[in-house]
């Protein structure tokens, strides 16, 4: 053989081994004739659906706000791999894998058990009735969900089907007809038969979105019971903690009562607690109190980054499609959420004037 | 052949003490955990070193993935670089190749020396690693059966030492695509230095690049993607993807490159 014909024979077997990767890709999606408004219904009454599969999300909102909430950052910031076993809203695991240990959610009725290899130690709460965003909420048929959350038919267009973890998807995109978000769009592929979305693709003003959700392998079959279960063994050391983040602390035990409305938005939640989440879909907000000392490390943290904007009543950092307002007046109270500077502020202005002692402190 | 070089490769000083000195990174690292009783911080440090000081029998998995992102294919790289490159400059290649045997054999009595060379590597640090971790780490007050996987759920001895092995094979994989590279630019380097320090460039390279968004295209043919994928074999269930993936990776980067080396040298003109 020729020295020529050998090296033919490593370009083909080169050629053959770069290519077959992406012949799966070449496979092209069914087109679906389900109308946008059938499919926005589907993807928001698609919470008991029973699924698996594995979840990469990839977020690119940069958000300093400290260590406090660093966890959100990292929710919205990073590149996740995520292991999700979904019964229904009941019953579910979604695990996050990190490249040297592991950080689970198990959700079993009103308990929800939080796992951390490299701690060893397993945390049960009660679920709340606020919280702040978790992993379980970025696995693509809930971030769906989240998003469409109160959404019109008339808010949503049909965009052709594409084929994601092997699963033809008819697309969907969402037009938020609110002026106060700062989401311009939100894309999304999900299941035709099921409503589960398969890729949320969330949107801020640039090409790039600012938010990408999606399952690289995908089940509809639901999950064996022991795979939703609390199977811990005996070396995990367990615990019971009262509240399960910041919010749900600032919600049970700061002795004020927000005010139902704020910036036009309604109150998601019922309730007298300290903590409030306003408004639906991607037009969401939530307001938290903040302890002095935790008050002066986060606004020392959104100084810090040179798009902070220090106000008369409060510190302003807008993050991409995020904006967080700390008030410095009255209580300190820290506002952040998917919406225009100047709902914030406006938000920020009723939560000052409409905060309420609450209790015996009343 | 492959019985010659396999030879020269035990009787080589310098093969036991370049494993020795690899043996002893994992080894310091479990005499200082042990002295101390300091692990790495969650989130930091090799992956299951957080989780020896509590038992002891995953330290050798922990020591794989201490020398596996840098030293073992740094001496890889040596080793497989050396293979006709360093018999060419110390002027002994003409003189194999006139023995009765075809060039082709020669590249895989090469390679299968280079491998033997990672499956001693890798079993003296598992089998050292295991050694201290069971005298000197994990809670000698607590007598338990057993490990606990990464997802949390108990892992039965029989299948921990099965995953153990399954995971030494698999750096092992991983470690013969580096050989494959470093051969292939041994046909192609006239020292053996170069081919080395070519071959490191490479995966240093590769590593860097999977730092960047940028590379997202084509992140998952870098080689070193998928080297610290073992750790999924200790998750709860398995989780394949990534390992299945990394073999593939692997083997197709041991048939280019060795290809390549075949085709490089077949016809080459040797004049040292």
């Amino acid at each position: 053989m020729t020295s020529l014909r050998r090296w033919c024979v490593v370009a083909v077997v080169a050629a053959v081994v770069v290519a077959a990767p992406l012949l799966p890709r070449l496979v092209p999606a069914s087109a679906s004739d389900v109308t946008a408004a059938e499919l926005l219904s589907r993807v928001q009454a698609s919470g008991d659906q029973a699924y698996s599969g594995y979840v990469e999300t990839d977020g690119a909102v940069q958000l300093a706000v400290g260590d406090d909430f660093s966890d959100l950052a990292e929710l919205f910031g990073d590149r996740l791999r995520l292991r999700v076993w979904w019964q229904d809203e009941d019953a579910w695991r979604v695990n996050r894998l990190l490249l040297s240990g592991e950080e689970d959610l198990v959700h079993d009725g009103e308990r929800t058990t939080s796992y951390d290899y490299e701690r060893a130690r397993a945390v049960t709460s009660r679920d709340p009735d606020i919280r702040l965003p978790r992993t379980s909420d970025l696995v693509p048929p809930s971030m769906g969900r989240i998003t469409t959350d109160g959404a019109d038919a008339d808010e949503v267009s049909r965009l052709p089907a594409r084929r994601i973890a092997g699963v033809s998807a008819p697309g969907l995109r969402l037009e938020p007809a609110s002026g106060q978000t700062t989401i311009d769009h939100v894309d999304l592929w999900a299941d035709e038969e099921t409503g589960l979305a398969l890729r949320v693709e969330v949107y801020a003003g640039s090409s790039a979105p600012v938010l990408t959700t999606v399952f690289e392998e995908f089940s509809a079959a639901g999950p064996e019971p022991d795979q939703v279960a609390d199977t811990w063994s005996g070396q995990v050391e367990r615990d019971f903690d009262d509240t399960v983040d910041l919010a749900d602390a600032a919600n049970q035990y700061a002795p004020f009562r927000v005010p139902r409305r704020v910036a036009g938005l309604e109150r998601r939640t019922a309730g007298t607690g300290a903590v409030g989440v306003y408004g639906t879909g991607v037009t969401r907000l939530i307001a938290v109190p903040l302890r002095e000392g935790d008050a002066d490390d986060l606004r020392e943290s959104l100084l810090g980054s040179p798009a902070a904007v220090a106000t008369d009543t409060g510190t302003l950092l807008a993050v991409g499609p995020v904006s967080v307002f700390l008030t410095s007046e009255g209580f300190s109270y820290v506002l952040a959420g998917t919406v225009t500077d100047e709902t914030l502020l406006r938000a920020a202005e009723d939560i000052v004037a409409g905060v309420r002692l609450r209790g015996r402190f009343e | 052949m492959i019985r010659v070089e396999l030879s020269k490769l035990l009787r080589s000083r310098r093969t036991w003490t370049t494993i020795a000195l690899i043996d002893a990174l994992p080894t310091l690292v479990g005499v200082l955990l042990a002295v101390t009783d300091l692990g790495p911080r969650p989130g930091e440090g090799p992956a299951f070193l957080s989780a020896v000081l509590t038992d002891g029998t995953l330290f050798p998995l922990a020591a794989l993935a201490i020398v596996l992102p840098l030293f073992l294919p740094i001496a890889v790289s040596v080793t497989a670089g050396e293979a006709i490159a360093g018999e060419a400059a110390a002027g002994t290649l003409r003189y194999v190749l006139v023995r009765p045997v075809g060039r082709l054999r020669l590249l895989v009595a090469k390679l299968v020396a280079a491998m033997a060379f990672v499956v001693l590597t890798v079993l003296v640090v598992a089998a050292t690693a295991y050694v201290v971790g069971v005298a000197l780490l994990g809670d000698q007050s607590v007598q338990v059966v057993g490990s606990t996987s990464v997802s949390g759920t108990s892992l039965s001895t029989p299948e921990l030492v099965g995953r153990t092995f399954l995971a030494l094979g698999y750096a092992m994989l991983c470690m013969l695509g580096v050989a494959a590279i470093a051969l292939f630019l041994s046909t192609v380097a006239s020292s053996s230095l170069g081919a080395a320090l070519g071959t490191m460039s490479i995966f240093v390279g590769s590593s860097l690049l999977l730092t960047l968004d940028a590379s997202e295209a084509i992140r998952d043919y870098l080689p070193t993607r998928y080297w610290l994928a073992f750790v999924d074999l200790f998750r709860d269930p398995i989780l394949w993807r990534d390992l299945q993936a990394g073999v593939i990776l692997q083997v197709a980067y041991v048939a280019v490159f060795f290809a390549a080396a075949w085709a490089n040298f077949a016809t080459k003109d040797v004049t040292d």
